[in-house]
């Protein structure tokens, strides 16, 4: 066969397929031209139920939370929320803090008291104030633990314990963690109420926090409690709040309001963010109150601290504490700031 | 290996509620708990449609991957299962279920939520097939006799399909054929003139009040 | 609690759940599977997967359990539709349901109730033993006990009053044996006060169409609707009330593109499955169906040719349609002319199609007009006697059409022989009995005006054993009415509510004084019902547990004629015993036992069923159930799965060309093996094969007219044009006499095909070619009938004041089934003003009835745990309601009920409250669940939607008027 014939085939060839290809597009293009593709009459209903243009709850028979939807499209939402934000970033986020703290430490090492100690002690905490915040902290500790257990000890403690054993560890966790949960709302509120005199935000604190607490600019003035504690304060009375709150919504003791998943989900939400910030906060506030600080763990454990500590970290409230001393050493048996009878020689 | 599937089709559905009765029977379930339910949207209107629904048996089941103690498993059929003994009854599960398969009986203490509990394809859980202690905590075990579930097997209009997923959709694909809702999508219905009282196909009922 | 099972030998497992739904072309390899696999071991079965899906290499390494899985064959207790079931039995206990795959009417599926009936084997809230009201408390007594007190206090009313002072209500969840023993064991007592919720359910059904063509009853069958090409639903929803009916209906749509038209005033479920959805006003179905025929006979749409060779009346029906013209149909009913076109279109361009309807249409005064509309209607399209056309009308309960077929029936004794001395001489013979000792039961009045109307006149004196009963709508006028006004010796003052519940009926506060009135309530049911708590009675009322069907064994017919047998499934649990037993203490108690079961064996105190059903064979011509041995319907019964899906006829097997039940008519005797007739007055087979013509029931002539087929005749008919039904004179004159045998010959002189004992009448006939019942015309015209042509006339209770001038209702009565019957007067007055609303009733899928039997099963109850009103959102907002709330329903005689309103858009039309009828157990707002014996308490109770409904009766057979009535709504 010459060139010439084969062009010519070759040309027939690809006609027809082409031809074979359109023609049976044309009814198809027609009848979209006419008057528009013929959708599919179920699409709209089942693209409503599946809740991307608008929520559709069904109704049926059986009676339960959320029995009408059909579909829960937020429960994904959640579940990527869960397992691919929360899980991972709340990971590396408390081990970002650790590492953090960890590298101050071995940078900054154990902060000392200013010109060391004095040896005299100052009343810091009374005996009701400590009860409070170590049964709070204790619940608090308590709370994260076995919160944390029920968070990843599905990727760490099953390989160690074995499903069964991690299945009773995690029984026992979500018992102590809903027990503890309501009392941990209790003692909260008590703790604000304890310890808010002096947690009210004052515009020296604002000062002390653009000289980071002392890091730069010299010597930051502080109340009785600097901004840093009054933020640890405030995050944990208000945020421990919702914290307790949105447990007890997720404890689903009473369906309060008809809450559906959706709402359920929407406390989680809460519930794990709030948690992993405060537990990390709580990293900070546990390396300062014990290794972090010279002179600091004592206020809670004696309820004393060292003056040069006081003069040296809350210079305002230990000008103050003084300032009631000698009003009350002018008046012998006048009960002091502290409620108690200045003594003579206190803390020798 | 078969992978078992859930089908519902949305319509031959007529709510009677056939499988949800089914299933409570097969699996003896209390009171206050449904493992399967029948759903219906635009109840009363024309464009009504009811489909059953229970656990899907999700290849990527977002139960599973949620759950704190990860009690769930998935069988070589395809059958997401859960381990009861060691589930804790956190609720998570029920959250990221898209069906809303997981059902918690009130029955912990303080009137907690109590374990899982959810479909199972009447393929039973973690215990040894068909023994008593299977039955009395997670129901039949009919997939172990070569049965399948009884809420497909008695659905009153084979409107609920289970079974091997190839199987059920060759089912549910000679259905479209025959009832030309694929011509219909295609147009073919517009260009050889079958509009008319199969335009709806059947989806929109037509009331006396709308006009053709 | 199910206990360890071995793999039990079924029928072997399928690749998915689906059966195969396709009409049998071809055999897939599913099908081939079921069939092959029936008899197979389990573990060949499993083995034979094509999938290997389980995870043990076979269950016979299970550990053995004590006792094998018995694998029972039964049928459902709940709706006509007669689901097949396999029920697994473990050492007396039901362990288990499997579906029945092979079974040809269901394939397996089940609705809500149909899957639950394992239940039953739980009974935690049957009544377990014979219980008395003693002082307003429940007491435990004997059945020894109960029996002699409940037959001493009978026998006392008996002799005071007179037989007809006792009531015997029956029921539809008789078996066949059970209902036919009851109807004889009435005639035995004395009394044609004897019903059971046919009256109340397709009494006019079987009225209009039995007066239209001869039989009353479905014409083709669930199965054979795979065969239409339209289908219209009118008063009727399938998808609740039979839902796996839709099966069949969907195969239809989905298959030959049938459009569905439903004609309903509420858009119900299966309105949404509908193609044309025909909204109309409560009681106008007549507008609406002479509407569509007026556009039928306007464009000439009709089937001239069917109705010239086997329609008698047509013209008349012409000119009644005429005045139907669609201003005027939508003027009354609400429908406007381009849906009424449209739905006539789709019958008339889509034949055959078939025509369903239900208690949305029966339940009327005019119920009688709407039913032969219906059959009018189809007549004019030709669509009778064709596979796929048809009147298919749904039957309520499991076993309805059995117990009317059977007779328990105030109008007619077994078979639909009616009252006449001739039909009682009939059932003598068979029963082995003096005609007069029959006789000598009865009450007549000595002279005329004793018991009723005028002393001394000249009035025909009253023969309670010819005079038709009171019907079970009015049981309570029975016993309220003045003595004088009823067409008895004296009131009723014992009722019998044997498997009947009373909330079913209407007028609920007078129903409360009756009870209370009465001498004696014996309530014999396997619960309490209703009847236990609704009066304030403190004595007088006894509870007997009956068992339920699953319990005993015995036939049952499905709404498409055919006979189903049952096996028993579990003794009777507790105390409780089946009818048949409990009808033998009581026989024995009045003295008659031994006339009774004469030719019947009593093994202890339990009829042996097997004679009982021979018993019904030998006497029940009229209808063909005389074919239907106890060895052939076992036969049926152990070979489903030979039975055609669509054409339900076997191919092959045991019971080869049978139609599975044997549909009746299954003419002649057992011997002649007569195959059933699976499509009424289908001319294109011949009677032998299941072919049939329509009955010369009504004379061969009237006015000069022929009322004989003209020039249409079944195939391989001798007879080639109409010809009346078969006498033994009617044989000798063709010369077919001596095709009889002398046996048959000797039974059969001087009797008719009804009557003759032998059979040999209808076997001849039929060897001939013949029907032997005739060749006639269906009439239109129904000359006996208060409206010769179907008319419409307005509800007694009607919101339309405006067209009662036009159409108005009949006159009031003195003596309609021995009681004063009022129409005119209560149409008289308007209510409208205070009862602006439209009262309509229907049914939920979940519970049946009554309701106490399926409120008591928690599978069930869990799912409607409210009872409620549908009410329009326009009506709702009008009264301040929201949904949820709690509101008073009440109707225009007083009666007031306490449900939960639930509100929607488009559901129901505004002015029209739709409520369903199963609750009871709340009377007017009071809960009365203190007043159930303790622990036979239903998990559900709820107001009865009758307490609220009226009067209102039809005019031919005293169906209540349940459809229509008035209500207003407020908040409670």
């Amino acid at each position: 066969m010459n060139v010439q014939h084969r062009r010519v085939m070759m040309r027939t060839l690809v006609w027809c397929v082409f031809i074979a290809l359109v023609l049976p597009l044309i009814p198809y293009a027609w009848s979209s031209l006419e008057n528009g593709a013929v959708p599919n009459p179920g699409t709209q209903l089942w693209r409503d139920v599946r809740q991307r243009d608008g929520a559709i709850v069904g109704s049926t028979q059986v009676s339960g939370v959320d029995a009408g939807v059909l579909i829960s499209v937020y429960g994904e939402r959640w579940r990527h929320y869960r397992m691919n934000e929360l899980v991972p970033y709340g990971a590396y986020a408390m081990g970002g803090v650790l590492a953090f703290i960890g590298l101050y430490f071995l940078v900054r090492r154990r902060m000392r008291i200013e010109g060391g100690r004095s040896g005299e002690k100052l009343l810091r905490f009374t005996l009701f104030q400590r009860w409070v915040h170590w049964s709070t902290a204790a619940l608090f500790l308590l709370l994260a633990l076995t919160g944390l257990v029920l968070l990843y000890g599905r990727f760490v403690l099953i390989p160690v314990l074995g499903p069964e054993g991690f299945g009773t560890t995690a029984e026992v966790c979500k018992w102590t963690h809903n027990i503890s949960g309501p009392l941990f709302i209790v003692a909260i509120t008590v703790m604000f109420i304890t310890y808010l005199p002096g947690n009210v935000p004052a515009w020296h604190d604002i000062k002390w926090v653009f000289k980071g607490g002392g890091f730069f600019g010299g010597h930051a003035s502080a109340g009785r409690y600097n901004a840093g504690e009054k933020a640890w304060f405030w995050s944990t009375c208000l945020l421990g709040l919702l914290l307790g709150i949105s447990g007890v919504v997720l404890l689903d003791l009473i369906t309060v309001f008809g809450q559906g998943r959706d709402f359920m989900e929407f406390a989680h939400v809460i519930h794990s963010v709030i948690s992993l910030f405060l537990i990390c906060f709580s990293f900070g506030h546990m390396y300062l109150a014990t290794i972090g600080m010279e002179g600091a763990l004592e206020s809670m454990t004696t309820g004393r601290v060292d003056t040069n500590w006081a003069k040296a970290h809350h210079d305002l409230w230990y000008e103050e504490e003084m300032a009631k001393r000698s009003n009350k050493a002018q008046r012998p048996g006048s009960r002091g700031a502290t409620g108690q009878v200045a003594e003579p020689d206190a803390g020798t | 290996m078969a992978r078992m599937k859930f089908l519902c089709d949305a319509q031959r559905c007529i709510e009677c509620n056939g499988c949800v009765t089914a299933c409570k029977n097969e699996n003896e379930v209390p009171w206050g708990v449904n493992r399967r339910r029948v759903v219906t949207i635009n109840d009363g209107q024309p464009g009504e449609r009811s489909m059953s629904v229970a656990c899907m048996h999700c290849s990527d089941a977002p139960c599973a991957a949620v759950c704190p103690v990860d009690c769930f498993y998935t069988t070589d059929d395809g059958v997401v299962l859960h381990d009861k003994d060691i589930c804790i009854g956190c609720g998570y599960c029920f959250y990221a279920c898209p069906f809303g398969a997981p059902q918690f009986p009130r029955d912990g203490a303080f009137g907690t939520r109590g374990k899982m509990d959810k479909c199972t394809f009447c393929a039973g859980g973690p215990l040894t097939d068909n023994s008593a202690e299977e039955y009395a905590k997670y129901g039949s075990n009919r997939l172990a006799e070569g049965k399948l579930p009884l809420c497909a097997e008695m659905c009153a209009t084979k409107a609920l399909l289970a079974g091997d997923g190839d199987v059920v959709a060759d089912i549910y694909r000679e259905r479209i054929t025959y009832r030309g809702s694929a011509t219909l999508a295609w147009g073919w219905g517009v260009a050889y003139g079958k509009q008319g009282i199969r335009q709806g196909g059947g989806l929109e009922g037509r009331s006396s009040e709308k006009p053709e | 609690m199910k206990l360890v099972r071995k793999q039990p030998s079924n029928p072997a497992p399928r690749a998915a759940s689906h059966a195969a739904h396709t009409p049998e072309r071809t055999m897939n390899r599913r099908e081939f599977l079921q069939r092959s696999g029936i008899t197979v071991s389990g573990v060949a079965a499993v083995s034979a997967l094509p999938f290997s899906m389980v995870k043990k290499a076979a269950a016979t390494t299970e550990p053995a359990s004590s006792g094998e899985t018995k694998q029972v064959r039964t049928v459902c207790t709940h709706c006509s539709v007669g689901c097949g079931i396999y029920a697994e039995v473990k050492n007396g206990v039901w362990t288990g349901q499997e579906p029945a795959f092979d079974h040809p009417f269901n394939r397996g599926a089940h609705c809500a109730k149909g899957a639950s009936v394992r239940e039953h084997g739980h009974g935690e809230r049957r009544l377990k033993y014979p219980t008395k009201l003693v002082n307003g408390e429940w007491q435990r007594v004997s059945w020894e006990e109960a029996v002699n007190e409940i037959g001493d206090k009978m026998l006392a009313i008996r002799e005071q009053s007179g037989p007809d002072s006792v009531y015997w209500l029956g029921s539809a969840k008789h078996n066949n044996e059970q209902a036919y023993l009851f109807r004889k064991f009435a005639a035995f007592w004395g009394t044609n006060n004897v019903d059971h919720q046919a009256r109340i359910c397709h009494s006019t059904t079987v009225a209009g169409v039995a007066n239209t063509w001869g039989y009353g009853a479905m014409t083709n069958s669930y199965n054979d609707i795979h065969n239409s090409q339209a289908m219209l639903v009118i008063g009727g929803n399938p998808t609740e009330a039979h839902p796996v009916a839709m099966q069949h209906l969907f195969l239809a749509k989905e298959r030959n593109k049938a459009p569905l038209i439903v004609i309903d005033p509420r858009f119900t479920r299966t309105a949404a499955h509908a193609d044309l959805y025909m909204r109309i006003r409560p009681g106008t179905d007549v507008p609406v169906v002479w509407g569509m025929l007026w556009h039928i006979f306007e464009n000439g749409w009709e089937d001239q040719g069917f109705i010239r060779q086997r329609v008698y009346g047509m013209d008349e029906v012409r000119q009644e349609v005429a005045k139907w013209t669609p201003d005027e149909v939508e003027r009354v009913s609400g429908v406007p002319e381009e849906t009424v076109k449209r739905a006539a279109k789709l019958m008339a361009e889509n034949r055959p199609g078939t025509f369903i309807w239900c208690m949305g249409g029966t339940q009327h005064t005019i119920g009688n007009n709407n039913t032969r509309a219906y059959c009018i209607f189809q007549l004019a399209l030709g669509n009778l006697g064709v596979s796929g056309g048809g009147t298919n009308i749904f039957r309520g309960h499991d076993n309805v059409q059995g117990a009317t077929d059977l007779g328990v029936l105030s109008h007619t004794l077994p078979g639909y022989y009616g009252l006449a001395e001739g039909a009682w001489k009939h059932w003598a013979k068979v029963w082995d009995v003096d005609y007069d000792w029959l006789v000598s039961r009865f009450d007549r009045e000595e002279r005329a005006g004793e018991y009723f109307g005028e002393e001394g006149s000249d009035a025909p004196t009253i023969d309670a054993m010819t005079q038709k009963g009171i019907p079970v709508s009015r049981w309570i006028d029975g016993v309220l009415e003045a003595k004088d006004k009823i067409a008895q010796k004296d009131n009723v003052r014992a009722m019998v509510f044997w498997g009947h519940a009373p909330n079913s009926q209407t007028r609920g506060p007078e129903m409360k004084d009756a009870m209370e009135k009465l001498d004696l309530m014996v309530i014999i049911d396997p619960y309490p019902t209703v009847s236990a708590v609704m009066s304030d009675r403190k004595d007088g009322v006894y509870l007997l547990p009956a068992a339920t069907q699953f319990e005993t064994y015995g036939s049952v017919t499905a709404s498409n004629r055919s006979l189903q047998w049952r096996d028993k499934v579990i003794d009777p649990l507790f105390e409780s015993k089946p009818d048949h037993n409990i009808m033998y203490l009581l026989a024995k108690k009045f003295g008659f036992s031994d006339e009774f079961f004469k030719n019947i064996q009593v093994n202890g105190d339990e009829p042996l069923i097997e004679d009982i059903t021979r018993e019904f064979n030998k006497g029940m011509w009229t209808i063909g159930y005389t074919g239907q041995s106890p060895e052939r319907l076992k036969e049926h019964q152990q070979n489903w799965h030979t039975f055609d899906f669509t054409t339900l006829q076997a191919r092959g097997g045991p019971a080869h060309g049978d139609f599975y039940g044997m549909p009746w008519p299954c003419w002649g005797t057992a011997e002649m093996k007569h195959p059933g007739t699976p499509n009424l007055y289908d001319t294109s087979k011949s009677v032998a094969e299941g072919g049939l013509t329509f009955r010369a029931r009504f004379g061969v002539e009237r006015d000069g007219v022929s009322l004989l087929a003209d020039g249409s005749y079944g195939k391989g008919s001798e007879i080639k044009d109409g010809y009346p039904e078969f006498t033994a004179d009617v044989l000798k004159n063709l010369g077919w006499w001596d095709d009889l045998t002398d046996d048959e010959k000797a039974l059969a002189e001087g009797t008719n095909w009804k009557t003759d004992l032998s059979g040999g009448i209808q076997r001849v006939a039929i060897k001939h070619g013949c029907s032997p019942f005739g060749n006639a015309k269906a009439r239109c015209v129904v000359w006996t009938f208060p409206d010769p042509v179907p008319v419409h006339r307005e509800p007694l209770y009607t919101s339309r004041r405006d067209l009662v001038e036009k159409y108005p209702t009949y006159e009031d009565r003195k003596d309609f089934y021995r009681l004063p019957t009022r129409y005119e007067s209560i149409q008289a007055k308007d209510y409208t003003n205070d009862y602006p609303l439209i009262m309509t009733s229907g049914r939920l899928v979940e519970y049946e009835g009554g309701g106490d039997e399926t409120r008591s099963n928690p599978w069930l109850a869990e799912l409607q745990q409210n009872m409620f009103a549908e009410i329009n959102i326009v009506d709702a907002n009008n009264a301040g309601i929201k949904a949820g709330d709690m509101i008073w329903v009440e109707g225009p005689e007083g009666g007031r009920i306490k449900v939960m309103a639930k509100v929607t858009d488009e559901g129901i039309a505004p002015g029209v409250v739709w409520l369903p009828f199963h609750f009871g157990g709340h009377f007017q707002g009071r809960d009365l669940r203190d007043k159930y014996p303790k622990g036979s308490d239903p998990y559900v109770l709820g107001e009865a939607c009758n307490t609220a409904f009226t009067y209102g009766y039809d005019s031919v057979t005293a169906m209540q008027e349940t459809k229509c009535s008035l209500c207003r709504i407020s908040r409670a």
